[in-house]
């Protein structure tokens, strides 16, 4: 028996104050009235021979033991009198509840978290009433789902919601977080349990020599098979804009070795298939190649039954690759159409001047060496324009020049270094603060871009002229320059089938920090880091995230769960199963509300015994307008 | 701050009101008593030369007319029937909630102003086992202040001994006049006496009663001990209904004898609860026994 809110010492002295005061008002009320009086003339003692009474004794001795008594019972009710040993007295538990992917495995008819909400439900009923816990939920990231409380209900109904995530355990910042919970929260140091699989990454592993004293584990009995896709990469090849490559990464988690059949479709139809062999923590590629223009759903599935079902199919979408599509307003289209042809996803169509219209269907017109009646409304290319209504100012027109310089901060001279490039004809813009110089030759501005939408690039020489046919700068010069009028339709694109958690990516070697995106679904910044020509970031749900650097854009399909290569053994110092937790024998009672009832039945019985003996009566008899007389007394003499 | 014994708005009440009494003073005006002068009341006496400071209204200009020398008219004063208000600050009086003695000193304050209104000259006189010293007011209700800061610098104490210092009043003032006696009459000794003694002399005697409602109906049960405010005299004694039934009975009866004392005698009695405001008992009781209208 033990008292929750109060020492023994603080109890004793509170009762003893209370005991002191109650005697001194026992002893005052019932002391002779000193009264002073104008005069004795009226006075005369009552008839009645006065009751023989000893002022320094005590009268009515229940009396004063029944309000004493009372008082105590109350003081204890306050200070939570209990039932039981105090070192069971309240004990705050972290529960941390596996919600890793690895938890959607099913071993039978029964997935693991649901063995786990029982192990976890039927743990926490086996506590006492006072002890509060606080449920965690443990995948990647812990996340508290209630505070420390005693609420069993509140604790089951959390345990109930809970459902697996994507990520795969992390094991150290699971109790890493439990312990300091309960250092900065808990009253007094109780269990961490876990409840779940012990399945994570070998780097997230708990350090044993660091475990928690009080680690209580609640196993489940994990599949003892699982083959899983673990990567699905789709990416264009360079050269052929139609054709696809396709690589795809297969685990087998087993303790026996897997041959399991894999099957790639797209659109519903068969692209390829193999048969992996795969050891016991082994893992296989396969690579497949196929051609399409199409949009469509890729679709990699792994025939085989085992525990976790959410990893055996990977699903990616492949929206529709559209080219460029460029008209090109040239009397010399021989000139041009090497170059045009030069970039795959380039679809030219060749006109003569004269059939230049203001409306014309195309993502980028070129106007080669005449002067449109009518400025373009999108973007557009300005071969060699004339001096006569040139959209830029023209220095001069018709001179032999030599390349001067290379603006290599602009997206346009990305590459370009070549300076011994000599031209017999060439115009010379002038320069302007609304146009970007690319480019400059001994004489002035050779090539100008104005960044403004729609975008225009001038041209001061004509990039197919016979002199310059087999420089090698011209065909990247026009890339470049294609790709920065058209970024969205121009960006090399790859698509990652991959689990949540932690990715990482290529990205060439000194990309500028600054012009690399990695966005969600919602088009939200997401936080990474880079290190060399690797770019890592982190998600914790599944979905898309799109990384951009430059003309690049890689998107992540972040769907397949992420399930840990190692399982952690526990050592066997390490409490397992329901074990009765210390001093749980002695289950802790409340008895404040009978305390409670007590104190004031007693102190009741003593008014009703002695007190109300004082009261005036009418005749002798008490009647209930005497009671309400003498509550109400006090407040009808303050009004 | 302590409260003022008397307030402005009471004072403009009692404006109105003048003390009456039924005696004919034989010699004497004021009161109810019509002076058979108009004016002030001031009868010519006789002239004298006039001299630099003297009241320029005062001067027969018809004299200086005729004889051409300022000569000041001479007013002889009326006696007037003096009112005399004997205060008992005995320590008895300092009993009770709210205090005997604040409200007769309240209620004193209150009769000095209706006197001094009607231009009656006013002796104040505290008494307890003898005559404390006095003060006398006349000249009309600008005159008011000292009376009160009289009263307010007055206390409460020692024992009552009426009849020697209805003795020593008598011996004292021998002109005959008002007395308005204000006090709780809680004297070991009789007090009919002394009250019989006054009237027999020639004054016309107004008896104010007061008591504190503990006074009247003690409140207190069971066994007390009480001790007399004056003589510091302690008593121990059984209480009950019985018991406090015949203190009201013996307080009612007491104050009774008073009365019928005091009408015998041609005066006039008013017994006055401290419970009761000072402005409605000027306004209700004196009223009624026709000692002001």
């Amino acid at each position: 028996m033990f008292f929750f809110n109060l020492t023994l010492g603080e109890f004793a002295l509170l009762w003893s104050a209370v005991s002191g005061a109650a005697l001194a008002l026992y002893l005052l009320d019932r002391s002779r009235k000193k009264i002073k009086v104008a005069t004795m003339r009226f006075w005369k003692p009552s008839e009645r021979p006065p009751e023989a009474k000893h002022r320094k004794k005590i009268q009515q001795p229940w009396s004063l033991i029944m309000q004493i008594l009372g008082m105590g019972l109350l003081l204890a009710a306050v200070a939570q009198l209990r039932l039981g040993s105090p070192d069971r007295s309240s004990r705050d538990h972290v529960l941390l509840l596996d919600t890793s992917a690895w938890m959607a495995a099913r071993e039978g008819q029964r997935a693991l978290i649901d063995e786990a909400k029982v192990n976890a439900i039927r743990w926490l009923r086996s506590l006492p009433n006072a002890d509060r816990v606080m449920l965690v939920r443990a995948d990647a990231m812990p996340t508290p789902a209630t505070v420390f409380e005693t609420n069993r209900q509140a604790v089951e109904m959390a345990i109930l919601q809970t459902k697996p995530g994507a990520s795969a355990l992390h094991f150290q910042a699971a109790l890493d977080f439990a312990r300091r919970m309960q250092r900065q929260h808990g009253q007094s140091g109780g269990e961490v349990v876990f409840a779940g699989g012990t399945r994570g990454h070998a780097l997230d592993m708990p350090n044993e020599a660091a475990l928690p004293p009080t680690l209580r584990l609640l196993p489940v009995k994990e599949p003892a098979r699982n083959v899983g896709i673990r990567r699905f990469n789709v990416r264009r090849q360079p050269q052929q804009a139609q054709r696809w490559e396709v690589f795809i990464s297969v685990r087998n988690d087993g303790r026996a070795p897997e041959t399991v059949p894999l099957m790639v479709t797209f659109g519903n139809a068969p692209i390829g298939s193999s048969v992996l062999k795969i050891a016991p923590g082994g893992e296989e590629t396969a690579r497949y190649e196929f051609e399409t223009k199409a949009a469509g759903w890729m679709e990699a599935r792994l025939q085989v039954r085992d525990g976790l079902a959410e990893d055996n199919r990977a699903l990616i979408e492949i929206p529709e690759q559209k080219p460029v599509r460029v008209a090109v307003f040239t009397r010399e289209p021989g000139l041009l159409q090497p170059l045009m042809k030069a970039t795959p996803r380039i679809n030219a169509q060749f006109a003569p001047p004269e059939a230049y219209k203001l409306d014309t269907d195309a993502d980028i017109i070129v106007i080669d060496r005449f002067r449109p009646p009518a400025k373009p409304v999108r973007s557009a290319l300005y071969i060699e324009p004339p001096a006569d209504g040139a959209p830029l100012a023209v220095a001069k027109s018709g001179v032999a020049s030599k390349m001067k310089a290379w603006r290599v901060e602009h997206p346009i001279a990305a590459g370009l270094r070549t300076l011994d490039l000599r031209l017999d004809r060439t115009t010379i813009f002038t320069s302007s603060p609304n146009v970007e110089t690319v480019a400059e030759a001994d004489n002035g501005v050779l090539i100008a871009a104005s960044p403004a939408q729609p975008r225009a690039v001038y041209l001061g020489f004509h990039p197919g002229a016979q002199t310059l046919k087999f420089e090698l700068a011209i065909p990247l010069l026009t890339a470049n320059i294609f790709e920065w009028m058209a970024p969205e339709v121009l960006r090399r694109l790859e698509w990652n089938g991959e689990s949540v958690g932690t990715v990482k990516t290529a990205i060439e070697p000194r990309t500028d920090t600054a012009t690399i995106q990695v966005l969600d679904e919602q088009n939200q910044p997401l936080p990474f880091s880079t290190s060399d020509s690797t770019l890592q970031f982190y998600s914790g749900a599944r979905g898309l995230v799109r990384v951009r650097t430059g003309s690049r854009e890689t998107v992540h399909s972040l769907s397949l769960p992420e399930v840990g290569e190692a399982v952690w053994e526990p050592p066997a110092r390490v409490r397992r199963g329901f074990g009765r937790a210390s001093g749980s024998d002695s289950p802790i009672r409340e008895l404040w509300p009978w305390l409670a009832l007590f104190g004031a039945a007693l102190l009741f019985a003593e008014w009703w015994m002695f007190g109300r003996l004082r009261l005036p009566t009418h005749g002798g008899v008490i009647t209930p307008i005497d009671m309400l007389r003498r509550v109400v007394a006090p407040f009808r003499k303050a009004s | 701050m302590p409260e003022p014994l008397i307030d402005q708005k009471f004072l403009e009440r009692l404006e109105r009101l003048t003390l009456h009494w039924q005696k004919s003073f034989a010699g004497l005006v004021g009161g109810h008593n019509r002076s058979r002068f108009s004016g002030a009341g001031q009868e010519f006496l006789d002239h004298r030369g006039f001299f630099p400071g003297d009241d320029l209204r005062a001067i027969n200009w018809r004299a200086f007319l005729r004889l051409e020398k300022l000569l000041l008219k001479l007013f002889q004063v009326e006696p007037r029937v003096p009112v005399r208000l004997l205060l008992d600050t005995s320590a008895s009086m300092s009993t009770g909630s709210p205090s005997k003695f604040d409200y007769a000193r309240k209620l004193t304050a209150a009769l000095s102003y209706v006197g001094l209104v009607r231009l009656e000259t006013v002796l104040l006189q505290p008494f307890a086992g003898t005559l404390h010293d006095p003060i006398t007011c006349s000249g009309g209700r600008h005159r008011i202040r000292p009376a009160v800061e009289f009263l307010e610098g007055l206390e409460a104490g020692g024992r009552t001994d009426f009849l020697n210092a209805i003795k020593q009043f008598v011996a004292e003032y021998p002109q005959r006049g008002l007395v308005i006696v204000v006090s709780d009459f809680f004297d070991d000794h009789d007090c009919e006496k002394p009250l019989q003694y006054l009237a027999d002399f020639g004054h016309e005697v107004f008896v104010v009663q007061l008591w504190s409602d503990d006074d009247r109906v003690p409140p207190h049960d069971g066994e007390i001990e009480i001790e007399d405010a004056e003589t510091g005299q302690i008593v121990k004694l059984n209480f009950d209904e019985e018991a406090r039934a015949a203190y009201v009975d013996a307080f009612d009866s007491y104050a009774r004898a008073l009365r019928e004392l005091t009408f015998r005698k041609g005066g006039r009695y008013i017994g006055l609860s401290t419970a009761t405001p000072v402005e409605q008992a000027i306004f209700g009781a004196f009223l009624e026994a026709r000692s002001m209208q």
